[in-house]
């Protein structure tokens, strides 16, 4: 039936498939972490052929969400709905219309982070519409039928995948088509600031992220020096 | 039908039995079903489905009608706990339960024991696994991606997993075999320690992360140039740490500096067009 489909369409079935399974693991099931940007993207590289951007990208995107913690009652961005529109429009990018460079990383990124946003407002919806599962769930007591409650979580983990494999869907669709079409057309004083949106901001900004997550002030400092003597280090090397 | 501890709670003069255990495999089942704990989250009661659904093989081991039903239910009460060391409350309930079902303890205590441990449990899950072992385990692995080292993420999912299914197991069978006093025996690993070192690893792995950056940066057809790229990325990550640390979001950053980014290129190209 696939063979009907033309391959893009096919790849972004894929992205979604992917994308809405490996999005549970975020909070509805499991939690092995799969659902890290610095996963889900190389696992979208790695089905559209091309791992090494893929890595570079998830590293990136996991510094920018480093601080994004699911704690308590909190609902924080969803940083996995987000990677996943990230990763899955630049690789579709390079995969069906060109090499995925610095720009296009730039624009995808700027297009795919206010998914985090959205994914939030999923996540509350979800976990509103949840309730009436925790009333059936009561009913299934009163009644004496442990098989109800054991049903459950099936619908909840159903609810989930749809609502994230349909954003993930849309987001990836809008973000890929907007870059196929604004790419071509960049002026060059554009491109060039794309390029130091990706090659500078965009690290020194995960950095920063990534920073904030240390809770030792002394452990800054190490960060610090442990810096210091690696660009040392490699300057040296390429002295020599 | 009538549940074992209500045929124990007839029969006073006899002298009490050791508890119904549930088995091994019921165990099992328990710890399976604790992987999907969040799958039905609602606002009002948390994770309380979750619960009940991990609790329910050894519920129906332990009990039959009426005693079922109660048991079920007290088991929908509001619950929220950190997803991992939920396992260790669940081992622990398990154990209380099996005395419930013997008929030595009466039922509140199981939901009293629930409310009083998931905040503490809580926090330890919170402060170890999200706050520590996470940001150490992706900061490692953005400093092996960055050095070119391809299975970096299986590190990180190899590191992490360790510990969560390894305290996932652990709980859950320290939580049976030690019922109430489970707390304790978690409070001996000493998490507290290892969170503590795993920010200064953290800390070395973002220095190293960020030496790496500057010099892909350098070497990219993109770049400046003549060590700009460590001045700039440098400068750009001390201003962002500040303007974190002064709560300003991610996003805000990301967009206002994108965009003072492409003005002031643009304003440079119109005054020095050398930017082809």
């Amino acid at each position: 039936m696939l063979e009907s489909v033309s391959p893009l369409a096919r790849d972004l079935i894929a992205v979604t498939a992917i994308g809405g399974t490996l999005a549970l693991d975020r909070r509805a099931a499991f939690q092995l972490m799969v659902s890290q940007p610095l996963v889900v993207i190389p696992i979208l590289g790695l089905f559209l052929g091309n791992l090494p951007t893929a890595l570079w990208l998830g590293a990136l995107v996991q510094l920018l969400w480093m601080s994004s913690l699911l704690v308590g009652a909190s609902v924080p961005p969803n940083e996995t709905l987000s990677s996943l529109v990230i990763g899955g429009a630049a690789l579709l990018f390079g995969r069906h219309v060109g090499p995925i460079d610095l720009p296009v990383m730039a624009l995808c990124i700027l297009l795919g982070a206010p998914v985090s946003l959205l994914g939030r407002l999923i996540d509350i919806q979800v976990d509103r519409e949840n309730l009436a599962l925790a009333h059936r769930a009561d009913l299934a007591a009163a009644a004496g039928t442990p098989g109800v409650i054991s049903r459950l979580p099936l619908i909840g983990l159903f609810r989930t995948f749809v609502a994230e494999a349909g954003l993930v869907a849309a987001g990836t669709s809008i973000a890929f088509f907007v870059v196929r079409a604004v790419h071509p057309a960049l002026p060059p004083p554009l491109i060039r600031a794309l390029d130091v949106i990706a090659l500078y901001l965009v690290p020194a900004l995960g950095l920063a992220v990534a920073m904030t997550t240390v809770r030792r002030r002394r452990a800054l400092a190490l960060a610090g020096i442990a810096f210091v003597v690696v660009v040392s280090g490699l300057r040296y090397l390429e002295v020599q | 039908m009538i549940g074992r501890g209500e045929s124990l709670a007839v029969a006073p003069s006899i002298a009490l039995p050791r508890s119904p255990r549930v088995s091994r495999f019921t165990l099992v089942r328990v710890l399976w079903r604790s992987f999907f704990f969040q799958a039905a989250t609602n606002y009002q009661r948390m994770q309380n489905v979750g619960f009940a659904y991990s609790m329910i093989p050894a519920l129906t081991e332990l009990y039959r009608g009426e005693d079922l039903k109660r048991a079920m239910a007290r088991h929908l009460l509001f619950f929220n706990s950190h997803p991992y060391m939920a396992d260790a409350l669940l081992g622990a309930t398990v154990r209380l339960e099996e005395d419930v079902a013997a008929g030595k303890l009466p039922p509140e205590r199981v939901t009293a024991f629930k409310a009083a441990m998931m905040g503490p449990m809580a926090a330890i899950g919170d402060s170890f696994f999200y706050a520590s072992l996470k940001p150490f385990a992706a900061a490692l692995a953005v400093a092996g991606i960055v050095s070119d080292v391809l299975w970096a993420p299986i590190v990180f999912l190899v590191l992490y997993n360790m510990f969560h299914l390894g305290l996932r197991c652990y709980g859950l069978a320290a939580g049976y075999n030690m019922g109430e006093r489970v707390f304790e025996k978690l409070y001996q690993i000493d998490l507290v320690q290892f969170s503590d070192r795993s920010h200064y690893m953290a800390a070395i792995c973002i220095g190293v992360s960020g030496a790496l950056m500057v010099d892909h940066a350098a070497h990219l057809p993109g770049a400046f140039g003549s060590g700009l790229e460590l001045i700039l990325l440098l400068a750009l990550t001390l201003i962002c740490f500040q303007c974190l640390k002064r709560r300003i979001t991610m996003p805000w950053l990301l967009y206002g500096f994108s965009v003072l980014s492409i003005v002031l290129i643009g304003v440079l190209n119109t005054f020095f067009p050398l930017i082809e």
